[in-house]
């Protein structure tokens, strides 16, 4: 039915294509079935999707080098939007739409549940062998499995770190904290004795990036949004202490009211200017606060692993974040995709990731090289942080993500209670998972 | 009554001023933040003048951004789709304003119901279209959709302004035995040009800031435009703010300069206050 | 019988004037349109083969119609499309009034007023979150410089505040719309009728209610409608500036569409939302153009 409709339809446009302006590109038309005798030793070009990585170089310098390694394939980059929704929802366009381009797409690494449920990404075990698996860092490549099905590969991961002034709690005599109460306390210190204007910053705007930190209080605290069962799990003691805690940060002072609106690049300004005493934020932060010009506190910055609740532990959990690289189902040139993704994923590219642009890379091997951990302090750290993936195993991740940062946004500005945000959570997950719901 | 006079003109003065003052005012805001460094934009308090300025910003835009090919790429889709949006829009209001055509009601509603419809709801069959006849990746991707799609507010906007001109005008041209195309050209576009250069100027500015067609129909970088190339600015964490603004201040001139050029346009149709026939 | 001729003659050439129009139109809209509806009536499952649709006829409407959040961005949009349109239409009925008057730097003046309209509306989000930033936006800094506020206010971060400053922005880019179209229409009132009016020794609040206002009827009547349409599909604004948070506070129905079709890949809910807010809107529109009393029909003048 469809194909039909479509069908007659471009017969009439075909017509009015005539009368109208230039004959059409060739950029995305089909190859012609060439005359040349061997296709194999022709040159394929494949197009690669990806938003800006922290560093604009960073793209073209590892297309550069695949293309020294595989000369027999081009890659075109297609600079994709850097706002992640921005990008998903040109993906989905035209992948759904049937499009042969991209051929390969850099996505985020919650986007598998969806991809995998819409058919916008071919199932990558089909084509590589179990082996591949192997070479990327524990709970990864889970992160990327739906139904048995892998559907991406783990490009470049990132987590949550704590960031603290190293010259504040010396000239205070503190120590680094270790739980979460520890940090409030000292923070509370720094603040009364006018030695830093904020205590600690982190994202609580209502976007996914609260749904990352909630997941770092939620499971320091033992909770969990989903029980065993799958049933939604957040209207639990274990949530009310996260919640309250975190909201407790804001209403001791700890944290400025403004959390409740910042995203990354506000959380980073207030403590590149000197402003807070504490930062949880991903790896780009490291680097970001150490460039001169952009940054008045070069060199006076510490870096450990996030810590957690009295009593749960030595520390705490950092949520996943990052970027896998993707397959269009409908690409025709499925052996130069996953030549390149091979490649991308491989020791070299790894390396270079890490060791020239501070990427946290997935290679296994590239993680734990010594000389890639001695390049900053955030990759000496990666292997101690306990990783926590956000419950994006599910066609609906994107509803489930909204029903949790909705909800936990207005309990943080002080519209809704700690208990009455958590057991609309709740209903709004039970929701979710459901059926007809938007 | 002189004195009234130049009272009334005083308030208009007034209102004038306050009003330019909150319009430019953000703009401002937006243009100095565009000369300082990284670190300037986010101290507090502002500092309300660049105390080192810079172009680092535009040459950020330029050179690391490659800015100037957006920039060629807007250019050219905006002006064929003004063009033949006032073409077209030119021949359709004037008909619907004054000629016997049957159903001008209907159409009217139609023409207001299609550009009501959300861009959300559109964008995924055209691009099944335009990929079956392959136009992706062209000019031609946006202009014929941005001519389609501002074609109705054009007709509006005209077709108002040609009902405004009394009708004794083209009643005049017909007994001299004008034909309807001399009418139209000699008669009522001249007198017509304030409402030419709105349907024009809302045009032209609607194409030069459309950033979801452009975003998904054209993803090759040599055909992007300005507004989807602004949006590659950047990393998925910092936003900046710097090299946008540079960016976007280019692209307010083109306008700025045309309402400047064509000002006689607009400033015609008061003084000319002819409309009597 | 010569009349009747020369009429068909003109009837004619009136055809032909409008027929390339609406072929251009027909040709790239409708396809789109009608696609859009037909998939509002189908439960689409997205398959490796492309899109497999069944029908359900009006399934997806009782879907929708059934969610409090379609519900509260459609009470949200409501709201903020009148409130912003009747602002903007007061605001710039009174600049144009003080554009139409033979004062000096008109052109100027003219082009500074179109600036905010001309800015892609995706920077002009950017910028006035910039102003709005709660730690170094620049409308803190000068309050509290002023002492008008004791800490800073995150304008962003409640309702009752976010939605303000959400329509400010709106306010300020769009004005210019209004005001261009309706100083077009001024333009087309001849000036006899003022001197006449003046000569009557009628005050100018008069000469503005009784020779002014009711021939700028269309015009008002043209900027009301497209602003309502305009404001109707706000989208690009809050989607950059609050996300529609906090909370779902600055959610508009063009939001909610997107985020079923492109986050959530519910095709048919997100094109019955698109399809619903058009049907209402027309009606809107429609009624709203019978208030303001401009025919759209053949009967006028």
């Amino acid at each position: 039915m469809k194909q039909s409709l479509l069908a007659a339809f471009a017969v009439v446009t075909g017509l009015a294509s005539l009368t109208a302006c230039s004959s059409p590109s060739s950029t995305t038309a089909p190859n012609p079935p060439s005359t040349s005798p061997a296709p194999t030793s022709g040159k394929v070009t494949i197009n690669w999707a990806a938003s800006p990585i922290a560093n604009v170089g960073i793209r073209k310098q590892l297309i550069q080098l695949f293309e020294k390694a595989n000369p027999s394939i081009k890659v075109n980059l297609i600079s994709q939007p850097s706002s992640t929704d921005t990008n998903r929802a040109s993906l989905i366009t035209e992948i759904s739409g049937g499009s042969t381009t991209p051929d390969v797409f850099m996505g985020d690494v919650v986007w598998p549940g969806q991809f995998a449920a819409q058919s916008l990404a071919e199932p990558l075990n089909k084509h590589f062998p179990a082996s591949f698996f192997t070479r990327f860092a524990p709970g990864l490549v889970q992160g990327a499995t739906i139904k048995g099905n892998v559907y991406a590969a783990p490009f470049f991961m990132d987590a949550g770190f704590l960031y603290y002034r190293k010259d504040l709690l010396q000239k205070a005599h503190l120590p680094v904290p270790k739980t979460w109460e520890q940090l409030q306390s000292e923070a509370k210190t720094l603040v009364s004795n006018k030695m830093v204007k904020y205590g600690f910053v982190w994202e609580g705007a209502s976007y996914e990036g609260l749904t990352c930190n909630w997941m770092e209080y939620l499971t320091d605290a033992g909770g969990q949004v989903f029980n065993a069962q799958g049933k939604p799990n957040m209207d639990t003691p274990a949530a009310q202490h996260a919640l309250s805690f975190m909201r407790g940060l804001i209403t001791s002072g700890v944290s400025p009211q403004a959390v409740s609106v910042f995203q990354e690049p506000q959380a980073m300004n207030t403590f590149n200017n000197g402003q807070a005493a504490f930062l949880r934020n991903w790896d780009y932060a490291w680097a970001n606060s150490q460039t001169p010009g952009q940054s008045s506190v070069v060199g006076k910055v510490g870096v450990v692993p996030l810590p957690t609740f009295a009593g749960h532990g030595a520390r705490g959990y950092a949520c996943i974040g990052g970027w896998d690289l993707y397959i269009n189902p409908h690409s025709k040139h499925m052996a130069a995709d996953l030549t390149f993704i091979n490649w991308m994923t491989s020791v070299p590219a790894q390396t270079v990731l890490a060791s020239q642009y501070s990427e946290i890379p997935t290679n296994a091997t590239v993680q734990n090289s010594p000389a890639v951990r001695a390049k900053n302090p955030v990759l000496s750290i990666v292997g101690q942080t306990n990783l926590v993936a956000r419950p994006a195993q599910n066609p609906y991740y994107a509803k489930v993500s909204t029903a949790i940062y909705t909800n936990v946004n207005a309990a943080l500005a002080g519209q809704v209670s700690v208990s009455t945000a958590l057991s609309q959570a709740n209903a709004q997950l039970a929701s979710a998972v459901g059926s007809s719901s938007l | 009554m002189t004195r009234r006079l130049a009272l009334r003109k005083g308030i208009g003065y007034l209102v004038l001023i306050a009003m330019l003052l909150v319009i430019v005012a953000p703009f401002y805001w937006m243009v100095i933040t565009s000369f300082k460094t990284n670190g300037e934009i986010s101290a507090f308090p502002p500092t309300y003048f660049p105390q080192n300025p810079t172009l680092l910003q535009y040459q950020q835009a330029f050179y690391q951004f490659g800015f100037g090919v957006y920039f060629r790429n807007s250019l050219v889709v905006s002006l064929v789709s003004t063009f033949f949006v006032m073409i077209l829009a030119a021949l359709a209001s004037y008909a619907l304003a004054r000629l016997p055509i049957r159903g001008k009601a209907p159409i009217m509603v139609v023409l207001l119901m299609i550009s009501t419809f959300p861009q959300v709801g559109v964008i995924f069959p055209l691009f099944v279209l335009f990929q079956s006849i392959g136009w992706l990746n062209s000019y031609q991707a946006l202009i014929v959709p941005y001519t389609a799609f501002n074609l109705p507010f054009a007709i509006w906007v005209m077709r108002t302004y040609f009902i405004g001109i009394p009708k004794e005008l083209d009643e005049a041209a017909r007994v001299d035995g004008a034909s309807v195309m001399t009418t139209v050209f000699r008669v009522i576009l001249p007198l017509a040009t304030p409402g030419l250069f709105t349907g024009a100027i809302f045009t032209f500015v609607a194409c030069w800031t459309e950033f979801f067609f452009a975003l998904v129909f054209n993803n090759s970088n040599a055909l992007r435009t300005i507004p989807v190339g602004i949006a590659l600015f950047g990393g998925q964490f910092t936003i900046p703010y710097g090299t946008m603004f540079a960016a976007s201040t280019v692209a307010v001139l083109p306008v700025v300069l045309l309402v400047l050029i064509f000002q006689r346009w607009v400033v015609a149709g008061l003084t000319a206050g002819a409309v009597k026939g | 019988m010569r009349v009747n001729k020369l009429d068909r003659g003109y009837a004619i050439a009136g055809y032909a004037m409008v027929t390339p129009a609406l072929l251009v139109i027909a040709l790239v809209t409708l396809f789109p349109i009608g696609y859009s509806i037909y998939m509002s009536l189908n439960a689409i499952q997205s398959t490796y083969s492309g899109f497999q649709f069944s029908f359900i006829g009006l399934h997806n409407y009782a879907i929708i119609f059934g969610i409090a959040e379609f519900w509260q961005s459609l009470g949200f949009t409501t709201g903020y499309a009148i409130v912003t349109v009747v602002i903007e239409l007061i605001l710039g009925m009174l600049t144009a009034l003080a554009l139409n008057q033979p004062i000096k730097g008109r052109g100027f003046a003219v082009a500074a007023m179109l600036i905010p309209w001309t800015l892609i509306t995706v920077i002009s989000a950017q910028m006035w979150g910039y102003i709005f930033n709660p730690v170094y936006g620049v409308l803190n800094a000068i309050l509290l410089q002023l002492h008008i506020i004791g800490q800073p206010i995150l304008w962003l971060g409640l309702p009752n505040l976010a939605i303000p400053s959400l329509m400010v922005a709106d306010i300020w880019k769009t004005t210019p719309f209004v005001t261009m179209i309706l100083l077009a229409g001024l333009q087309l009132i001849p000036t006899e009728l003022y001197e006449a009016a003046r000569i009557d020794g009628a005050s100018a609040v008069r000469v503005f209610f009784q020779v002014t206002f009711p021939l700028l009827r269309p015009s008002i009547g043209l900027a009301a409608l497209f602003r309502i349409l305009q404001a109707f599909g706000l989208f690009d604004l809050p989607f950059v500036l609050t996300q529609g948070g906090p909370g779902t506070s600055t959610e508009s129905i063009a939001m909610l569409a997107y985020k079923a079709l492109f986050n959530d890949g519910e095709f048919g809910p997100g094109t019955a939302v698109a399809v619903s807010t058009v049907v209402l809107v027309i009606l809107l529109a429609l009624v709203s153009l019978r208030a303001l009393r401009t025919q759209v029909g053949e009967v006028e003048s």
